[in-house]
């Protein structure tokens, strides 16, 4: 039987798996554009669609998450915008046009958007140490992390990708020693050359951080739990050595979350492949922000885009084509990794409106 | 106000142990040192079917009511929870199953439920009580858990409960149920908490007393034993039944009696008998059994013999709505037998009252040699309440009735005889030369027939003057005004339950600046006229809320004082929500929404 949420009698279904940029943008767009449809949010997060790009200031000081909502809850209302938190989707029906929730509840739609972002990366190698580490992605790993770090405490920060490198910004602004051990993924996801690369290392330095050169170690092979009388984490290198912190913080640029939708048919490479109408393979499914990689004639192939810009359009340019439009995304995302007056690094990637 | 305040709902389906779990909850957080009031709503048909809900408040010092919102709605069944939803205030939690046992369909789980302002936490309830007690009916244990760990209660006191709950059922079943406990309280003590419900730093207040967790019949049951009730006749009916049932437990254990009449008449016959007979004696029923026992009650008004009637009120009329709380037997109480059959109706406001009332009850009886209805209904009958008893013992001065003097040789007893304060030496069988007439036809002072115009009103004079004097009785609460003194906009005038809704009301008021105050009316009958009156003339308006249809105490006050009130009567099957009355003494007093708001 198919139980989707067919607009033959009721008002178009909506559905958004996503409670970043991109599914708010969307959401705040195709109720503009389809007045009396029915849109659900799902998220497997506790809190409202928050902006994420400020959780470095959570180790400035106390913050309750209120301050980081980028809409209060009388906008959801008023939109008509249902937010179902605390959902995972497990799976897509495409058949009968279904979400699975992990609880074991259909959610029916006729058109679906897929903007489930990415999650910190984790080299395979260190999986198992999972566990160890401390997290940034959301609200409560942030907060989290900045209670197990003691007052001018050590940080630890493997990778360094750009989401991390800002916050290292923070934490030598409030007197954290940070270790920086290098990796491919360092400066992610700017792409620098050798000569880039080297220049922006050395602005590190003179940031006030502290190097280490992960693949002259052989890189990181484990975390473990520090001794008695010994910072709380210990990282081992494959080269021999080790390395001591309060935390130790992954920074190894993002996968893009699409388990759920392994199975359906839709085409996947790491991300969600869509064209430049954010379409996928699937004509009722979209898909949208970090989690979807976008053909490009320039460099035919599918690549990603990142920052909040090409985020936030991508968010707009799913719902417009969702509602019946033609609209085609194109960056408009500067990319280059910059100097500040001091010399230190600065990134577009880092300014949100 | 109140360091602590929070309000926790916990809702499942009949056979959960949704009210066991508030059971425990409840306990738990009183022997903590917390005040406590809840109030379980559970449905009329049998296990396995129907909503149960027990909502408790916990506070520092002693809250009046339920607060219209809870901070925290725990889910033990979505079906019957996702209507209570909206019941949680903005950035309060609600709590339910991540993983239901079967499939449910769209918009049947509590999280499809959950307002954008309120935090959800979902979590494996069943997986939990599985792992950790080997089967699934521990739930109730894990969401508990949960919620002390959440909250960071302390889990000494939840240990200590369960295991006096249990202990009868063995170990094995106290250790699976503390291992439900458990699990429940690491899950919520790892989860990390969004919401802002929390409870305040706690000092135990010093208490000149004992303090402990009663609901209102059982409080009513303490007050019987401390007043040394001798014997109990009863019918079972919802929701008085657990008076009896308590009683039935009780009463032999100190060598006096209870007994399980065929019906309600029976029950109120053999109450009058044995209040005739000198022994102190007492019933309790609902509306449909007090309609039954009318013609009982008009013997004993005539015949002046003192007995105790406890009425829990439900909705009504006929069986009505068992389950349902209601204020609707009023005028059956003050008026519900044949003949101007006088008789002192009191009605408790909150489960400490309950206390009060059934002890002062057999003090009043005895003293003006009448029947005495305590009126209380199913929100109070129901509810739980910390009680703080007096270390000095029982408030009760039960001396009235102590055996007559001696006879003189040649003097002629005379049990109606006319006296001063219309009280008459009262004998019972067995006294010496007091043998005397009673039957239920008007008498003269010696008991015999009389059918005269000059006797009948010299007795019904008698019968209606004697209860008078328990108005001005120092020892009984007759009223009590609350909040301001002197001229206030509005005035509120409420009597049962319903009073500590119209107090939380007035606070509410008064924080806003509207000048305001309550008086509770214990006594309805003899009615205070000279107290209520005063009370009157100081307000503006006088605003009379109670949970019937017809307003029966407006009625009532209007017909005595020929006064305007405004009436706010309503049968919402539940107890008068807060913000009624409070919208009501805004209206009252010119306040606008917009002002208000600014
Ligand atoms: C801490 C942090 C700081 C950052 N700072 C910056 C910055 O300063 N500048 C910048 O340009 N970029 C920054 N980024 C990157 C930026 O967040 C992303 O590019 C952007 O948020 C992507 O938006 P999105 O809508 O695609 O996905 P996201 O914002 O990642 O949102 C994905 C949503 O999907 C939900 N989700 C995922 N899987 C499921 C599932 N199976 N079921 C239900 N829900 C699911 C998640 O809970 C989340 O709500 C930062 C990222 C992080 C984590």
């Amino acid at each position: 039987m198919n139980a989707s949420a067919s607009s033959a009698q009721g008002p178009r279904r909506y559905v958004i798996i996503g409670n970043g940029v991109a599914g708010n943008q969307a959401a705040e767009l195709l109720r503009e554009r389809d007045p009396d449809s029915r849109i659900t949010i799902l998220t497997n997060s506790r809190l409202l669609f928050y902006n994420r790009y400020l959780l470095p200031q959570l180790f400035k000081g106390h913050q309750s998450w209120h301050a980081f909502l980028a809409n209060p809850p009388e906008y959801y209302v008023q939109r008509r915008i249902e937010v179902r938190r605390d959902c995972r989707v497990v799976s897509v029906d495409t058949r009968n046009k279904q979400v699975k929730l992990a609880h074991n509840e259909p959610i029916g739609y006729d058109a679906l958007l897929v903007a489930t972002g990415g999650r910190s990366h984790l080299p395979e190698d260190l999986a198992d140490c999972r566990s160890l580490f401390h997290h940034f992605g959301t609200y409560e790993a942030a907060v989290t992390t900045r209670k197990a770090l003691p007052d001018n405490g050590t940080v630890v920060m493997l990778g360094g990708d750009m989401i991390g490198l800002d916050l290292a910004r923070t934490l030598l602004a409030v007197s954290c020693r940070v270790i920086l051990v290098t990796h491919e993924t360092t400066f992610w996801p700017h792409k620098l050359t050798a000569e880039e690369r080297a220049d922006a290392l050395a602005a590190l330095e003179k940031m006030g951080i502290e190097l280490i050169d992960g693949d002259a170690r052989g890189g990181v092979t484990s975390v473990e739990a520090g001794a008695p009388g010994l910072p709380a984490r210990r990282v081992v290198f494959r080269q021999g050595g080790d390395l001591y912190g309060d935390v130790v913080m992954p920074f190894y640029g993002l996968t893009p979350l699409v388990e759920f939708m392994v199975g359906t048919g839709t085409d996947i490479e790491r991300g969600l492949l869509v064209n430049t109408t954010l379409r996928t393979s699937d004509p009722s499914i979209y898909a949208a922000g970090d989690v979807c990689q976008i053909w490009s004639e320039q460099d035919h192939a599918y690549r990603f885009y990142y920052g909040y810009k090409n985020v936030r359009a991508m968010g707009a340019v799913a719902a417009i084509n969702m509602t019946g439009g033609h609209e085609h995304f194109a960056t408009t995302q500067e990319e280059t990794l910059g100097r500040d007056g001091q010399g230190h690094i600065d990134s577009p990637f880092w300014a949100c409106e | 106000m109140n360091a602590t305040d929070i309000q926790i709902a916990i809702c499942g389906s009949a056979g959960d142990g949704t009210i066991a779990a508030g059971d425990i909850l409840r306990n738990a957080v009183a022997a903590a040192g917390y005040r406590v009031i809840c109030f379980d709503v559970y449905p009329p048909e049998i296990r396995g079917f129907g909503k149960c809900i027990s909502r408790l408040r916990i506070t520092t010092e002693q809250s009046y009511s339920l607060k219209r919102q809870s901070d925290v709605l725990v889910s033990l069944d979505d079906s019957h929870t996702i209507p209570h939803a909206g019941e949680v205030r903005d950035n309060g939690a609600v709590i339910f199953e991540s993983q239901p046992i079967s499939p449910c369909a769209e918009g049947e789980h509590m999280s499809g439920h959950v307002l954008p302002g309120q935090i959800p936490y979902g979590f494996p309830i069943r997986e939990l009580a599985q792992k950790a007690t080997g089967g699934a009916r521990s739930r109730n244990l894990v969401v508990l858990g949960f919620i002390a760990g959440l909250l960071g209660l302390a889990p000494a006191s939840f240990q200590k409960i369960i295991e006096k709950k249990f202990a009868k059922q063995g170990p094995k079943v106290v250790a699976r149920n503390q291992a439900g406990f458990q699990a429940g309280f690491d899950a919520g003590k790892g989860s990390f908490k969004l919401d802002d419900a929390a409870f305040g730093p706690f000092e135990k207040p010093a208490s000149a007393g004992k303090v402990i967790m009663l609901s209102g019949n059982a409080a009513v049951v303490q007050g019987c034993i401390d007043a040394e009730l001798a014997t109990f006749f009863g019918y079972p009916i919802t929701p008085a039944t657990t008076i009896m049932e308590r009683l039935a437990t009780e009463l032999p254990k100190r060598g006096h009696r209870l007994l399980q009449t065929e019906d309600e008449i029976s029950a109120m016959a053999a109450t009058v008998g044995a209040g005739f007979a000198g022994a102190r004696a007492a019933t309790a029923t609902s509306g449909p059994g007090l309609a039954l026992m009318a013609e009982m009650l008009g013997l004993a008004t005539i015949t002046e013999t003192p007995c105790v009637i406890f009425v829990s009120q439900r909705g009504g009329p006929s069986t009505g709505m068992p389950t349902k709380t209601e204020q609707s037997d009023l005028n059956a109480a003050l008026y519900g037998s044949p003949g101007d059959a006088q008789r002192i109706v009191i009605a408790p406001t909150n489960v400490e009252g309950c206390y009060r009332c059934a002890g002062k009850a057999f003090e009043m009886a005895e003293r003006y040699q009448t029947p005495v209805i305590v009126l209380l209904d199913l929100y109070l009958s129901n509810r739980y309440e910390t009680v703080t008893l007096a270390a000095s013992g029982p408030p009760f001065v039960l001396d009235a009735n102590k055996p007559l003097r001696r006879l003189e040789p040649g003097e002629v007893y005379k049990r109606y005889a006319l006296t001063a304060d219309g009280v008459s030496p009262r004998a019972v069988p067995g006294d010496a030369g007091c043998m005397h007439v009673i039957t239920g036809l008007e008498h003269n002072e010696l008991g015999r027939p009389n059918d005269s115009a000059e006797m009948h009103t010299a007795m019904s004079r008698k019968r209606h003057d004697k209860l008078q004097a328990a108005l001005e009785h120092p020892d009984f609460a007759v009223t009590k005004r609350f909040g301001n003194t002197g001229r206030v906009k509005v005035g509120i005038l409420a009597w049962g339950s319903t009073f500590g809704e119209c107090l939380e009301a007035m606070f509410m008021a008064q924080a806003e600046g509207i000048v305001c105050s309550a008086m509770k009316v214990v006594m309805l009958s003899p009615f205070p006229t000279k107290a209520i009156s005063a009370f009157m003339d100081d307000c503006d308006a006088v605003l009379v809320p109670e949970v019937n249809y017809e307003g029966q105490f407006a009625q009532l006050v209007q017909g005595v004082l020929a006064r305007p009130v405004v009436r706010l009567s309503r049968v919402p099957s539940s107890p008068m929500p807060v913000e009624l009355i409070l919208g009501e003494i805004r209206r009252l007093s010119g306040v606008t929404a917009s002002a208000i708001a600014s």
